[in-house]
């Protein structure tokens, strides 16, 4: 079992969560709530990483991002970061391809809202945070609970992007779905058994945990 | 306690135009302490005119006042966002929050006094309304749609609203829930000296509610008014039809015949029969000198001013009779239908006078016994409940 990759892996889907989190609502939100020309381009974007092979989305990511291309040169020059085969490079990847699984669920739980209890509230005094934090939050939870475990579960398994971002660095960007491979790799197979089960076990409980809270929330609302 | 001391407000006055995205034309007053209806066919602009008084919606021209407060004004760009208006709105679908309790979305409304008061406050706009302190703790989806409106209502007065705004509020409603509504309806109006504005569909109970009347039809206000000023004289034929005047006639203005109907401010309307000739009959009415001789023209009359004399039966055909006598016009007819509603009966009469035209005649106590199909009548019109107007 090789701990150092769980951990780096766990912490990269944390990070992934507190910035994608945030970021996720207010896109999801606003998409749920405008419409303009452009939108159907912007949706289709959000879900772009979800239909790209891994290996392609990574690639575009390197070339983009590496020591060679020009955002990769300047931000390396200007503040003497490299973007890829490190950890920030992992995260920008794992924010980037998690995008649909956080927007498109929180999306559809906006979306669900009836609108005038937006209206409802305003008409009662809540201002637009007020409305947000005691309304529509609290109804679009059961869409926000399933994406932050879609995006957990799914960066913990990630594969394609994260070894042409970040290479295979123990430590630095060696993840757990990366370990397995290498000890498949190394006919390892006792080590490969024992982390593909932890990561099995960890998502079954993930997702049910979701299932669960959910069902919850919606029988407590019927009652 | 706050839930039965008067809220002090002033008078509401609403003038709005704009073309687009919605037409939306005209203006209206309601007093404090007056209950107006707006009604209208659906898609007439009855609701979008709320959401103009709430600040839900922002028309490109206009004016809401009330009292000495301006709420919106596009001349001097002045606009009060809808949290800080006070407006009780009780929207048509009660938009009560599924996720809490009755008690805790009024509270919601409540939001500046301090939490420990708010549930407090809650339930007692609650207990006003009649929810027993179990209710009170049931969510939106547990509670009947009659329970669902008294939550929405206290939710509205929690407010401690300047201008109370019902849409539709009795649609969703069952017979026996409404009557209840209504008497709440006449409960609050005494409780509370604001503006009541109440959209509906439905004439009869706008009629029997309102204070004044708002038509509206195609997002323009056709007329304000009593109900019974309204029916008696609808400005125009549209009015009359969307405020369902039973009695509604074609006819040909003559204008004043003599020295006389000039001085008595009178001239002579001919009716027309179904086929649109002139029939026998011509009825002197007040002429208000906004008509053109010749003009084709609608007419009105209301209940009140079509009488039933059943000692007189005709033999023969007699115009003479038909020439109004102190503003009567005598009129021989005969009963075609007859349906007992309750405790109203309607009846039709025709006129042999007035080919293919009927009058419909609305009678209750001993007097509805008599009408019977088939049975000869003589109809009085009384003249000075006659309205002309111009054919749309």
């Amino acid at each position: 079992m090789d701990w150092q990759s769980f951990i780096l892996s766990l912490e990269l889907a944390a990070i992934t969560l507190a910035v994608l989190l945030p970021l996720g609502l207010w896109l999801a939100r606003w998409l749920a709530k405008t419409s303009f020309a452009g939108k159907a381009l912007i949706e289709a974007a959000v879900v772009l990483p979800l239909v790209l092979p891994p290996t392609v989305l990574g690639y575009y990511l390197l070339v983009s991002l590496g020591a060679d291309s020009s955002i990769g040169r300047w931000v390396l020059q200007t503040f003497d970061i490299r973007l890829t085969f490190n950890f920030l490079g992992l995260l920008i990847a794992s924010i980037i391809f998690n995008i649909p699984f956080m927007v498109q669920p929180i999306q559809r739980a906006f979306e669900a809202i009836p609108s005038n209890l937006s209206e409802a509230a305003a008409v009662s005094g809540l201002n637009k945070w007020q409305t947000f934090f005691r309304v529509e939050l609290p109804l679009a939870w059961p869409g926000v609970l399933s994406a932050v475990v879609l995006t957990f579960v799914h960066t913990l398994g990630e594969f394609g992007v994260v070894l042409m971002m970040g290479g295979s660095i123990p430590g630095e960007t060696k993840t757990i779905a990366i370990s397995i491979y290498d000890r498949v790799q190394a006919f390892d197979l006792a080590s490969a058994d024992q982390m593909a089960l932890t990561l099995l076990l960890l998502s079954i409980v993930a997702v049910a945990a979701s299932f669960f809270a959910t069902a919850r929330i919606l029988k407590a609302r019927a009652r | 306690m706050n839930a039965t001391s008067p809220i002090l407000t002033g008078a509401l006055h609403v003038h709005i135009e704009q073309s687009s995205p919605m037409p939306l034309h005209g203006s209206f007053q309601c007093e404090a302490g007056e209950l107006m209806a707006l009604v209208g066919p659906s898609g007439a602009g009855k609701t979008s005119m709320l959401r103009a008084i709430a600040g839900l919606l922002k028309p490109s021209e206009g004016r809401v006042t009330i009292g000495d407060q301006v709420w919106m004004d596009t001349q001097t760009g002045q606009f009060i966002a809808p949290q800080h208006r006070h407006v009780g709105l009780v929207f048509q679908d009660y938009a009560l929050m599924p996720h809490l309790s009755a008690m805790e979305n009024v509270a919601l409304s409540l939001l500046h006094l301090p939490s420990s008061q708010r549930k407090l406050k809650a339930k007692l706009w609650l207990d006003h309304m009649q929810l027993s302190a179990e209710q009170q703790l049931r969510r939106p989806k547990n509670l009947s749609g009659g329970q669902q409106q008294r939550v929405a209502v206290a939710r509205a007065l929690a407010r401690e609203p300047r201008v109370l705004l019902l849409d539709e509020p009795f649609s969703a409603v069952d017979q026996m829930s409404r009557q209840g509504l209504y008497d709440l309806l006449a409960d609050l109006r005494k409780e509370l000296h604001i503006p009541i504005v109440l959209v509906t569909h439905d004439l009869a109970e706008a009629r029997h509610l309102a204070d004044s009347m708002v038509v509206m039809e195609g997002g323009t206000i056709l007329q304000q008014g009593t109900p019974a000023h309204i029916y008696r004289s609808p400005r125009n034929a549209r009015v009359a039809d969307l405020v369902g005047v039973q009695n509604r006639f074609s006819g040909m203005w003559l204008g004043p015949q003599s020295a006389q109907d000039s001085i008595d401010q009178v001239g002579w309307l001919q009716w027309l029969n179904a086929t649109g000739t002139p029939s026998e009959i011509k009825l002197r009415v007040r002429d208000k000198g906004r008509l053109l001789a010749g003009q084709h023209v609608t007419w009105v009359i209301q209940g009140d001013g079509i009488h039933l004399d059943e000692k007189t039966h005709f033999t023969t055909t007699n115009p003479a009779t038909c020439l109004p006598v102190n503003g009567m016009v005598s009129l021989e007819s005969n009963v075609v239908s007859v349906r007992h509603l309750g405790e109203t009966t309607l009846a039709s009469l025709s006129l042999p006078s007035v080919l293919g035209i009927n009058l419909r005649i609305v009678r209750s106590g001993p007097q509805r016994q008599r009408l019977s199909i088939n049975q000869p009548i003589t109809v009085m019109l009384d003249c000075d409940w006659v309205h002309v107007m111009p054919s749309k």
